[in-house]
């Protein structure tokens, strides 16, 4: 079934009176239960594609089509509800509120979707179980490790069990080991049928997709299954 | 939404709490505002309690008809060449007047009071037996003097509960005799103890004599004053009457000017009403424009904030936060640190009341904390819509790369 079906997308910028295109006509679709790596290198486009199948952003031409919902119409209010019920962000940089538990880091997708007290414990304490977080949960980010952030980041992508997984270089700032630990989790997840998309531009973790898309200067120019 | 509203507000208290030194100077300026706001209404509402209970001493029904006008702006010159108030009056007033319910004639001047080794200057008083009806103050213990011991001169004083208690303590003073300007008078009556104005219009500290007494030693010739009591819900119509009576008494033409005054409690409460709309309006004044200054410092404080947060706002609105939800985050905020300040400031404002109301009536009532407190929120909600508009549009992609 087609999860993501994005036709002729261009995103233009007008930099210092010149104009830049960030996406060049993009055409692709994506599956449910897909595992995708997007890569590329600086500049490539491969950051604005990202935001723009997190719905982060918009384009400036062309159809984005989500679960049937055209995303490329939508306003602000929508976007930001398409974001909190169908997708899941994974940073780089974990982007963990710093004073708030990893219970209740995870919890805020659930707010925002307005979901009650006792159900968003509950989906919150069931989703850090699921990476291995049931004894860290009334932690704060600061007396976590690297890996371990990256797993409350994962749980709070998690919660609202959403459509897609976004990762953006998920293993980036963390070391080797640290690294396999999040890779094994999102293998897992995408086992346990979830959709993952993978952004990164190391060739090691882009192996863990089963497709490979290679950007450069905003055209698709390699689109292979592994 | 009512989720979000308890989120918010946890948010905020954390924020605050996390900056405790940024929070307490931002929440001075509020914290002064409150203050004033409140102490404000508690000083003007003590002043109308204070002032009310020197009125009625003053009595609303009574006329006061002497030679210069109270509050008047005339010429001192005109005021002396007026003919004085003279003692037959009293008789005359009464036989004409169909309003006057009670006509004292009032002297006074000042005297020294003695009891033993203790001394006391202060104001005495010469009147006659219908005074009583013209004040509102009553006798604590004792009698007043009556109309035939006013007339033949006897030696008898009605004194007031301060000197009492100056002279005599606890002990009894009825039947005793105190001496003024060194002649012995015999206490036979004690005025009960009165609200106090600033000092002014005291009974507490008066000495009161027969008419007859009075006159005999202390003055032939000094300034005389008449009281006429008159029925409350007729004294526009006394002043008019009482106008007609004394022409008639002067002999005036109808061409001539009154040579004589009518006053009323009303030319008090008119000066009164000028000395509050001062203190209001000083304070008033005051109070805006230290809210003006406070919610400006919030209002930076708030702008601080966002910047500091806004990554933290980029990741919200990638994980679902829609713009209203980021504006009422950071609005809540604004109008968290206000309302802690009004708090604050009124606790300050009921010690401070407190402290007052030792020597000064003043409570803080609730309607007016309510208040203060309404106000410190509105100050919030004005300071915090700019930087949390601002927050709300945060670009997401931006916010979430900044540094």
């Amino acid at each position: 079934m087609t999860l993501i079906s994005l036709k002729s997308i261009y995103k233009i910028y007008n930099v210092g009176g010149e104009e830049v295109r960030a996406l060049d006509g993009v055409d692709l679709e994506i599956k449910d239960n897909e595992y995708l790596a997007i890569m590329g290198p600086s500049g490539s486009g491969k950051s604005t594609m990202m935001n723009m199948i997190g719905c982060l952003d918009t384009p400036s031409s062309g159809l984005y089509e989500f679960e049937g919902e055209m995303v490329n119409e939508m306003n602000d209010n929508q976007l930001a509800s398409i974001r909190n019920r169908k997708i899941g962000f994974i940073f780089q940089t974990f982007n963990l509120l710093p004073k708030a538990t990893a219970q209740h880091n995870v919890e805020i997708p659930l707010i925002y979707g307005n979901i009650r007290k006792e159900r968003r414990v509950n989906l919150a304490s069931e989703a850090l179980s699921s990476v291995g977080l049931s004894d860290r949960m009334h932690h704060k980010p600061n007396e976590l490790s690297g890996g371990q952030r990256q797993r409350v980041a994962i749980a709070r992508a998690l919660v609202n069990s959403p459509s897609i997984i976004l990762a953006d270089e998920p293993t980036g700032n963390l070391d080797s080991k640290s690294g396999h630990e999040i890779m094994d989790i999102l293998d897992k997840l995408h086992k346990a049928g979830n959709t993952i998309i993978l952004v990164t531009h190391e060739d090691d973790i882009a192996q863990h997709a089963h497709r490979i898309i290679r950007l450069f200067d905003g055209k698709i120019i390699e689109d292979s299954e592994l | 939404m009512f989720l979000l509203f308890i989120e918010n507000f946890l948010i905020s208290l954390s924020a605050i709490f996390a900056n405790k030194t940024r929070s307490i100077l931002t929440a001075l300026g509020i914290i002064i505002g409150v203050l004033s706001v409140t102490m404000m209404g508690t000083l003007i509402s003590g002043l109308d309690k204070t002032f009310e209970g020197s009125m009625s001493w003053l009595g609303k029904d009574v006329l006061y008809i002497s030679r210069w006008e109270w509050f008047s702006d005339m010429d001192w010159w005109e005021v002396r060449n007026r003919p004085r108030i003279r003692p037959e009056y009293v008789d005359q007033v009464k036989e004409r007047s169909q309003y006057a319910l009670a006509v004292a004639p009032v002297m006074q001047r000042g005297a020294s009071l003695s009891y033993s080794d203790k001394e006391i200057r202060t104001q005495i008083f010469g009147t006659n037996e219908e005074y009583m009806e013209t004040i509102s103050t009553n006798i604590e213990k004792g009698r007043f003097f009556t109309n035939s011991e006013d007339k033949s001169g006897m030696r008898v004083t009605v004194i007031g509960d301060g000197i009492k208690k100056a002279f005599f303590g606890d002990e009894e003073a009825i039947g005793k005799y105190i001496k003024i300007d060194n002649m012995k008078f015999r206490v036979i009556g004690i005025l009960e103890e009165q609200a106090k104005f600033l000092g002014l219009f005291s009974t507490d500290k008066q000495a009161i004599l027969p008419f007859g007494a009075y006159k005999r030693i202390f003055s032939k010739r000094g300034f005389m004053r008449l009281s006429v009591k008159v029925p409350e819900d007729k004294i526009e119509e006394a002043v008019d009457e009482m106008s007609f009576v004394m022409r008639h008494i002067r002999g005036l033409k109808p061409s001539q000017k009154n040579d004589f005054a009518i006053n009323q409690t009303k030319a008090f409460e008119k000066q009164y009403n000028t000395l509050k709309i001062a203190i209001g309006g000083t304070g008033t004044f005051i109070t805006l424009l230290s809210l003006i200054v406070g919610g400006i410092g919030v209002m930076n404080i708030m702008f601080v904030s966002v910047k500091e947060r806004t990554r933290e706002i980029g990741v919200r609105k990638a994980i679902g936060a829609t713009k209203a939800m980021i504006m009422s985050q950071f609005l809540m905020e604004a109008v968290t640190i206000c309302l802690l300040a009004g708090l604050i400031g009124l606790l300050f404002a009921y010690l401070g009341s407190f402290l007052l109301n030792k020597i000064f009536p003043s409570n803080l009532d609730l309607g007016l904390a309510l208040f203060s407190i309404l106000i410190s929120m509105f100050v919030g909600v004005i300071s915090g819509i700019i930087p949390s508009y601002r927050a709300a549009k945060l670009d997401p992609i931006d916010s979430l790369r900044y540094e």
